[in-house]
């Protein structure tokens, strides 16, 4: 396919600098706009509640308890929130750049395939050299696998979109398949690979809680993201890329070269997002365990409405809401995959809200 | 205006139209009979296409009333604009490239039937447009075909849809003189025929020669009004500008200096393997403009985007001060002095959603100032946007100012102000004027004059003769993808510039021909 | 090989492509028309669900059909609605419908039937011989002992391809995808159209879910579309956005998943991972392959603005 910039769609990418007052001003806004879009989710989906005979007041109410009312649900989300946190940074530097990457779920998964086989085979490692060695196998073979698609569209004009989705179920598959075949863990019910080595956990953060040290992590790549886009010349030419291909190209920025070394940031960072999650949460590579996590990592941008430095709050949020919405369906039987109807329709109501807001700015 | 008929076929009252800030159109009275030639003068920005937008219901006025054949037209859109009888040529076409002539013909158009009758359509176009002179053939496709024919598709769209009224928004600007002429034949047949037509343009010789009245523009209101035989050049000029036009620019008072640019047999070839750009060579001194005329889309644009390094060339040398830079990117030309003003401000030269201090450094942020170790400076952007926004006069609220919110004359100041405040060797301008209002491309002008002035050198791409002939200290002409000439002043006037522009080699007519050979060098044969 | 295996083959190539095609046909609608159908896999999901929970409450197939069209329109009325109205980006609109659709028949699933994992149980929609032809030798069984929606999908292929090259209406429908604003001048209302035809071709992904619940499964589960909506995205483009072809690009991806079932029953060393692999596989190889010939609507994935 042809690139997608035909009439520079100015609702993703663009968004102004701007100075300090300015920038107060426009967080403030965006805070009320995305505000708006949730609470315009929730409602919608409160509709889906009524449909299916549940009241929705007792459901959400059970959601906010399960998302916020112990010490352990906070830990809980926290930990499903880090791996959001870096996929979801990724996934807003590309859009910058107008790369639609979607391919969070594949890159996550070989980024945990990789981070587990590096761990598993080198167990007697200390948890110094393993640990870093093991989330940095991790970030290439994310970086690999979403260069693929970068790669496919500069040479050979695969639309992103289509490249990273396929990869998506290769990727996934890939699991499957290391999972019931080397990487298996003989006996076990359930396709996963054997225990990982204690040298291979990562460290908790907080003393007496299940919180991981990848959570620190993420909170750097989110500082990271923010400093190269607004802060460096890489960041300046993501920007003039995604505002038009043609003043990019006039203002001296090669095209595949951006294309190419922005899907390999978000590559590396959902392949650590991968390794997190084996050596943080589940302690081995077990099937499905990024499933849905890509397309997430796509609502998270666009709730962040493409701000790296936003992407904290968005993130925290969708880990807080499918943290509670476990809770939910344990507590009072509702069942959790209504907070999927949520974060689609978060993500069609800022989508609306953007575009609303360019009209505006077009006069 | 003057009005024989005593029912007209147009009545338009007191429109008013304005966009942002700008009122484009400010309560406007225009009255067209039938067979009659109305052009419609001002010049870019005055306020002619609005005014027709708002007829043809693309655009909707802020206030006014539109009488047609005995007919309000309210709050209309073009479906009802064309069934009242109105048909529009666009400036830019409104052709689906993708699409054959006939099929364009047939879209949105009930005769064709709900299963398009292919062959009655083809027929009917075939005999209507031999029957006009606009002879076309239904089954190219119009991806195709050149400008003029596309124009000619255009025209056969309107009356084949039985058009009481032609508009034609600045139907000779992309034509070659001998494309003008058959279309204007083609206009007088259609007048006789009982149509009126608006004949919207900037060039007053042509509407003097094909209208029946004319309606002055200017700044969004009509200043003057009359039969074309009661007007002369000057008188139009003065209501169009609101001033007497400039004296044509001094030409360069000291010899030119050493030579900068040259380029020997550049050829490009686009995606597709077309050849764009042929063999083209020349040379550019310090203290010179070449000035480059030309109908649009002969390789302007490719001239420009392989010289600044944006697109590659297929075969041929650039030197650039005794360096090749064939093969070095846009950004170490721009380093290197090699300045830029690409057509395209709303996606090319600048990024509308950036600030102004960001869109004046977009061309420098890898170097010094604007970088600092692997940081972007933005103290640095700051203070030079404060700079340069001072020294050329750009309005704006700031360096923070995003760029969507300057006017159309204030962002090609920025861009002057990016690529000129470089003090760069070179500067590649590339119809640099257009689309804006007399002041702002007044301003354009004289400091492409300053910069020649202080040593520059320019090459000015233009398709507008007026500014080719009054700033080329030597004129080429750009034809098929060749550059003809260039020819030194004193050799050169509108007619055999004219003549050149429909791939004439200079001197076939009665010229001097050696003078001629000495100064074209590779292009003759 | 032998003939009967090949027969098996095309019998296997037919049945996968049909869910498929109808996809591909909906998605051609769309994107002629100028919006992305990425949504298509949503708007397939949806319509497997509502076909199979419609059936299976009134056991009326015909209606649940119904339910199936009605379920992928109103998804491409949703995406409709935020790209013409809203201006939203077209892919990640596509993109959110299907977290939606996902979410919501998981939900409702479990919200309508109860329990964890419920399962609804149909009867699939048997074959349908025509008669006469099913006679003939060989290709007989093959080609005319379909079930009925089979035979639907490719004769809509057919007449789409009519409709778009013979028609008026197919002159609008391109004529919005390839230049709006020509369109409009010519009175036509481009946002209208594009509206339209999303909606269209979201009733024809919905019936393409539908052929899978009803007539291959005979029941709905969680995010049963595997994909499929996205292998349609790029049966489109190996059809060049042209009716015919896009049906024989929905035949190359069948007979690539219908060649993989095949050699799982062979015993060969692969896994059967790998082998689901390789209808993705092979879309991407088939798109690199197609390179830069690929043409586009050129206006798709723009917004139309009157002013």
């Amino acid at each position: 396919m042809e690139t997608l910039t035909k009439d520079p769609d100015p609702s993703l990418a663009e968004s102004p600098a701007g100075s300090a007052p300015q920038l107060v001003d426009r967080w403030r806004q965006g805070f009320l706009l995305i505000g708006t879009a949730v609470l315009l989710a929730f409602a919608v989906a409160a509709i889906a509640l009524g449909v299916a005979g549940k009241n929705p007041l007792v459901a959400y109410w059970s959601l906010i308890r399960g998302a916020f009312g112990s010490v352990d649900a906070v830990s809980f989300a926290l930990n499903k929130t880090t791996p959001y946190l870096l996929a979801g940074v990724g996934v807003t530097m590309c859009f910058r750049a107008r790369v639609i990457n979607i391919g969070g779920e594949g890159q996550i998964a070989v980024g945990g395939i990789a981070a587990a086989w590096v761990a598993l085979a080198l167990p007697s490692l200390p948890a110094a050299v393993l640990i870093p060695m093991a989330l940095m196998a991790g970030g290439i073979a994310g970086a690999f696998w979403a260069a693929i698609a970068g790669a496919l569209k500069i040479y050979r004009n695969v639309h992103e979109v289509l490249g990273t989705l396929m990869l998506n179920f290769v990727g996934t598959l890939m699991v499957s398949e290391a999972l019931h075949g080397s990487m298996g863990e003989p006996g076990a019910g359930f396709p996963q690979s054997p225990l990982l080595a204690e040298n291979a956990w990562l460290p908790g953060l907080v003393p007496g809680t299940d919180v991981h040290s990848g959570l620190l992590l993420a909170v750097v790549a989110v500082v990271g993201c923010h400093l190269l886009l607004w802060h460096t010349p890489f960041g300046f030419r993501l920007r003039l890329l995604g505002s038009s291909e043609s003043a990019a190209a006039y203002a001296g920025v090669s095209s595949a070269r951006g294309v190419l070394e922005v899907m390999l940031l978000a590559g590396c960072l959902a392949g650590l997002a991968g390794g997190v999650e084996v050596l943080g949460v589940h302690y081995r590579l077990i099937e499905g365990f990024s499933s849905g996590f890509g397309f997430n990592a796509v609502a998270i941008a666009l709730l962040a409405g493409l701000e790296p430095a936003a992407v904290l709050p968005a993130g925290f949020f969708f880990g807080f809401l499918e943290s509670g919405a476990l809770a939910m369906q344990r507590e009072v039987g509702v069942p959790s995959s209504l907070v999927f109807v949520i974060e689609g329709l978060t993500m069609v109501f800022v989508l609306c809200a953007m575009g609303l807001q360019t009209r505006q700015r077009r006069v | 205006m003057t009005n024989p008929s005593p029912t007209p076929l147009l009545e338009m009252r007191g429109i008013c139209k304005q966009y942002g800030h700008v009122q484009a159109n400010r309560n406007i009275d225009l009255a067209i009979a039938q067979g009659r030639i109305v052009g419609l003068l001002g010049e870019n920005g005055s306020g002619k296409s609005t005014l027709m937008k708002v007829l043809f219901g693309m655009v909707r006025a802020d206030a006014g009333t539109i009488m047609f054949r005995g007919k309000p037209l309210v709050n209309h859109r073009p479906r009802e604009a064309l069934a009242a009888g109105i048909g529009m040529i666009h400036q830019h076409f409104m052709l689906v490239e993708a699409m054959t002539v006939a099929e364009n013909v047939m879209l949105g158009w009930k005769p064709a039937g709900r299963w398009l009758r292919r062959r009655t359509v083809a027929r009917l176009l075939k005999e209507k447009s031999g029957h006009y002179g606009l002879d076309l053939d239904p089954d190219a496709l119009v991806a195709d075909l050149s400008f003029g024919r596309r124009q000619r598709v255009e025209i056969m769209k309107a009356i084949l849809r039985g058009a009481k009224l032609l508009i034609l928004d600045e139907p000779t600007s992309n034509l070659s003189p001998p494309e003008v002429t058959g279309l204007l034949a083609a206009l007088r047949r259609l007048r006789n025929e009982g149509l009126g037509i608006i004949f919207i343009s900037h060039k007053l010789g042509e509407v003097l020669e094909v209208c029946d009245d004319v309606v002055v523009l200017r700044a969004g209101e009509i200043t003057g009004a009359g039969p074309a035989a009661d007007a002369t050049r000057a008188s139009l000029a003065r209501l169009m500008v609101g001033r007497e036009l400039a004296p044509p620019a001094p030409p360069a008072t000291s010899a030119p200096g050493a030579e900068v640019l040259q380029t020997v047999g550049l050829s490009v070839r686009d995606n597709l393997g077309v050849e764009r750009l042929h063999q083209v060579g020349f040379n550019l001194c310090a203290g010179e403009i070449l000035a480059i005329a030309g109908v649009d889309g002969n390789g302007q644009n490719e001239l420009a985007n392989v010289l600044a390094g944006v697109t590659p060339a297929t075969s041929g040398r650039i030197v650039f001060q005794g360096a090749d830079i064939t093969r070095r990117s846009a950004r170490a030309r721009t380093a290197a002095g090699l300045a830029y003003i690409p057509v395209d401000r709303s996606s090319t030269s600048l990024v509308p959603g950036m600030t102004v201090a960001e869109n004046l450094g977009m061309r420098d942020f890898e170097r010094a100032p604007f970088r600092k170790g692997p940081w972007l400076d933005r103290k640095a952007f700051q203070r030079e946007a404060a700079t340069r926004v001072t020294a050329f006069q750009v309005r704006c609220t700031g360096p923070d100012a995003l760029v969507q919110t300057l006017s159309g004359g204030n962002q090609q100041k920025l861009v002057i102000a990016r690529e000129i405040g470089r003090q760069p060797k070179v500067l590649l301008a590339f119809q640099p004027t257009w689309g804006l209002d007399p002041g702002a491309a007044q301003y354009v002008l004289e400091q492409v004059l300053a910069l020649r002035a202080s040593g520059g050198a320019i090459l000015f791409i233009s398709s507008d003769l007026d500014e080719v002939l009054a700033l080329g200290d030597r004129v080429g002409v750009m034809f098929d993808g060749r550059l003809l000439g260039p020819l030194p002043r004193g050799e050169f006037d509108r007619a055999r510039l004219g003549f050149m522009m429909v791939g004439a080699e200079p001197g076939a007519r009665s010229l001097p021909t050696e003078t001629f050979q000495a100064a074209a060098g590779p292009s003759v044969p | 090989m032998n003939p009967t295996v090949i027969l098996e083959l095309l019998t296997a190539t037919i049945r996968i492509a049909t869910p498929l095609l109808f996809a591909a046909l909906g998605g051609l609608i769309s994107e002629s028309a100028g919006t992305f159908a990425v949504g298509t896999e949503g708007m397939m999901l949806a319509g497997a669900f509502s076909g199979a929970v419609v059936t299976f409450t009134t056991h009326l197939a015909g209606l649940g059909l119904l339910a199936s069209a009605i379920a992928g329109a109103s998804l491409g009325g949703l995406v409709g609605l935020a790209t013409t109205r809203f201006r939203t980006d077209h892919m990640v609109t596509g993109l959110a419908v299907n977290i939606i659709a996902y979410g919501l028949t998981s939900f409702l699933l479990r919200g309508l039937f109860g329990g964890q994992a419920p399962v609804i149980a149909l009867p699939t929609l048997g074959p349908v011989p025509v008669p006469g032809l099913v006679s003939l030798p060989g290709v007989g069984p093959v080609l005319f002992d379909q079930p009925g929606l089979t035979y639907a999908a490719f004769g809509l292929a057919a007449a789409l391809h009519v409709c778009l090259s013979r028609t008026r209406l197919g002159l609008t429908l391109r004529a919005v995808g390839e230049n709006p604003t020509a369109a409009f001048s010519l009175g036509l209302e481009p946002s209208a159209w594009r509206f339209a035809a999303v909606v269209a071709g979201g009733a024809l992904a919905g019936l393409g879910g539908a052929v899978l619940s009803l007539q291959e499964l005979g029941t709905f589960t969680d995010g049963m579309t595997h994909g499929r909506g996205f292998i349609a995205l790029a049966a489109i483009v190996v059809g060049r956005w042209k009716p015919l072809a896009t049906a024989l690009g929905c035949l190359l991806f069948g007979a690539t998943s219908a060649l993989a079932l095949n050699l799982q029953g062979w015993g060969l060393p692969l896994s059967s991972y790998v082998l689901q692999m390789t209808p993705y596989l092979m879309a991407l190889i088939v798109l690199s392959g197609l390179g830069r010939h690929v043409r586009m609507p050129a206006a798709i994935g723009t917004s139309f603005l009157r002013d």
